[in-house]
């Protein structure tokens, strides 16, 4: 980490975490199951982490990879939570199906 | 270089659009041979167009296009799967392939936290869950699946409005940038002021294990380096306090929501046609 990282080289890193991010985007809006939506949601911080540890890189500096421990600790909250409420909303209509919650759409 | 990735970005769509679980026969197998074309094109015009690889060692950079490639190829994977395990599989691989990544980029203890935290806790979370909610039908096929998983919502718009994000997204990725000018961090002033004595001899010579020894050895050898593992430790506890906290005080609270949700009792409605 003491060589400084081509811009170019940036920008492949970041081509790799902005494809990760809008598949997980695409996978969001399109599946219908509540745990891939979720599971979707982790896709978009896995290529958040990855543009972040290639800023750390660039900069040299490593707060980029401090602030992948953050993007960790949330992920591991919303991962608790959401499933907590997936597995609620399973228990009351027996399906996993987004669109059988759409009743509550105002 | 705009067109070529303008062109990847629709092939891509085009390519993730036809891997969509839908009704009726899914073109799976023509899905993934041009995406994996497209993706081998962009490669190639990218590893010869760029001249790429400053700032990294030499064979270093092969290891990118193919845990990209594998990251990419997995994702897809992820969101087009119509069996929700398999999802979380191919997730795992996602994780590990960018834990490759972060390998290439020098933050070496951010890889093996994503592997054990992303790959192992959180991941396992997902998977017992899929269990716990899955309407088990045992059966191999696709057919036996349940027609949320089998059936996408929207693939078009949905995969349109990604792509046109992702197309802007590279568009910009790739304006050619300001030079870099990023310095080093003195490593020297952290261990002066706040490591002193980390790579002393005396230390070395009271530790019996020999494994450990061999550790402090290498810390004598380069006595005015730190690991990425120590940077990264010095910096979360000495530049963000507050943040610590803070994330303690979400996970405890996370804590505390997921044990609510788990007791509130719930009576089942009337079955629901899915």
């Amino acid at each position: 980490m003491d060589t400084p990282l081509d811009t170019l080289t940036l920008s492949h890193f970041l081509l790799t975490g902005a494809v990760l991010f809008v598949l997980g985007v695409i996978g969001f809006v399109t599946r219908r199951n509540l745990i891939i939506m979720f599971l979707c949601t982790e896709m978009m911080f896995q290529g958040v982490v990855v543009s972040l540890a290639a800023f750390s890189r660039l900069h040299l500096h490593v707060t980029g990879q401090t602030f992948v421990i953050f993007v960790l600790t949330i992920a591991a909250a919303e991962a608790a939570l959401a499933l907590g409420l997936v597995v609620l909303l399973f228990r009351r209509k027996r399906t996993l199906d987004a669109e059988a919650w759409s009743q509550m759409s105002g | 270089m705009d067109y070529t990735l303008y062109i990847a970005s629709v092939m891509g769509a085009i390519a993730v659009y036809l891997m969509m679980p839908r009704r009726g026969f899914t073109p799976r197998k023509i899905g993934a041979l041009l995406g994996a074309v497209t993706l081998g094109a962009l490669w190639l015009i990218l590893a010869r167009s760029a001249g790429v690889g400053a700032g990294m060692p030499g064979g270093a950079w092969t290891y990118y296009y193919i845990f990209s490639a594998v990251a990419i190829a997995s994702a897809v994977r992820v969101i087009t799967h119509t069996r929700p395990v398999y999802s979380a599989l191919w997730f795992v691989m996602v994780v590990l392939a960018s834990a490759g990544l972060f390998l290439l980029l020098d933050a070496e203890f951010m890889a093996f936290a994503m592997v054990i935290i992303y790959g192992g806790a959180i991941l396992v979370t997902y998977v017992f869950v899929i269990m716990l909610a899955a309407q088990s039908s045992g059966a191999e096929d696709d057919a036996a699946a349940p027609v949320y998983d089998r059936v996408a919502r929207e693939p078009v718009a949905g995969v349109a409005t990604g792509f046109l994000l992702l197309a802007v997204l590279l568009s910009v990725l790739f304006q050619p940038m300001q030079p870099n000018n990023a310095v080093a961090s003195d490593d020297q002033a952290i261990i002066a002021n706040v490591l002193t004595g980390r790579a002393e001899e005396r230390l070395t010579q009271q530790i019996r294990d020999p494994k450990q020894q061999k550790m402090y050895a290498d810390a004598v050898a380069k006595p005015d380096r730190l690991t990425n593992t120590q940077r990264v430790g010095m910096d979360l506890f000495a530049k963000h306090p507050l943040g610590l906290e803070l994330a303690g005080v979400i996970l405890l609270i996370s804590l505390v929501g997921a044990v609510v949700i788990a007791k509130t009792k719930v009576e089942a409605e009337a079955a629901h046609s899915a």
